[in-house]
């Protein structure tokens, strides 16, 4: 197998992840922690990551349902993810937080509801992208692949 | 500064966060610095630790966090007279400083927090525990 034509794909991977707002900085000072003791670190934290941030979309789902016109409490949760998404690089999420914040902020229902749906579609996108390019790291790896974390 | 300059007994970290993702990775960074790292996930579990005679080095600690918020615990941390310990806030608004000071902490650092602050914290940290050690 060509390793290191995979990571170049790898690379080619990430630069677009960084190029399409996806990622920013945050994610290259989460890689800067990985070494040989926690070779898979940056995965971990993308997979706790994902599991984190899909409960707390699910939690404000059910408070917009819950709590109608309860901005504050909406404003909490969507804090909480905001705060998650920030800590990896996640940034077009962390848009959509900020967003959802800022309606919150005017009382605009409508406004909310529309930014949570723009959230979840970057959710699924970068979910979807980052799955790809940890397996096409795995698969350059010089072990071959590891055991797939769930994301 | 390196991980390897930092010398001495290891230094106590308490990680006050109910963001999982931020608790692993502070955790991570500590342990390049070869901290003895405890997590709590709400502002009561760090001030019951402190009720059980635990002691720490030193307290990263976010604002908002279910049950009781980083401030309020600080204020109850500090009431019990821990006044030696370093507790850092750390928060993503700038304008959240001034909540942490008030209630006691030394230090305040936005969220997503640099990597490279945290060294210098915790090397003062130990030079001031190995200090007192002499």
């Amino acid at each position: 197998m060509d390793y290191s034509n995979l990571r170049r794909q790898a690379a080619s991977m990430k630069k677009g992840l960084f190029d399409q707002g996806h990622l920013d900085e945050q994610f290259r000072q989460v890689e800067d922690l990985q070494d040989e003791a926690s070779p898979n670190f940056v995965e971990e934290v993308a997979v706790l990551f994902f599991k984190d941030s899909g409960r707390l979309i699910s939690n404000l789902e059910q408070a917009l349902e819950k709590y109608p016109r309860d901005f504050n409490r909406w404003d909490a949760y969507m804090q909480q993810l905001k705060g998650s998404c920030s800590s990896i690089g996640a940034s077009r999420m962390k848009s959509e937080c900020m967003s959802f914040k800022d309606n919150c902020g005017k009382g605009n229902v409508e406004g909310c509801m529309g930014c949570l749906q723009k959230l979840k579609r970057e959710h699924a996108i970068l979910r979807q992208k980052l799955e790809s390019y940890f397996q096409l790291l795995r698969q350059a790896g010089p072990t071959g692949a590891a055991t797939r974390p769930v994301m | 500064m390196t991980t390897s300059t930092v010398q001495g007994s290891p230094v106590k970290a308490l990680i006050v966060e109910d963001t999982p993702v931020h608790a692993l990775i502070l955790s991570t960074i500590l342990r390049k610095f070869h901290c003895e790292i405890t997590v709590a996930e709400n502002g009561n579990e760090a001030v019951q630790l402190f009720l059980e005679g635990k002691k720490f080095d030193i307290i990263f600690c976010d604002k908002e966090m279910p049950v009781m918020s980083g401030p309020e615990a600080i204020e109850k941390i500090r009431a019990l007279g821990e006044s030696h310990v370093k507790i850092v806030g750390v928060s993503a608004g700038y304008d959240l400083e001034q909540s942490f000071m008030s209630a006691g902490a030394d230090i305040f650092l936005p969220k997503p927090m640099k990597f490279d602050v945290v060294g210098p914290i915790i090397q003062e940290v130990m030079n001031k525990k190995n200090n007192s050690m002499v």
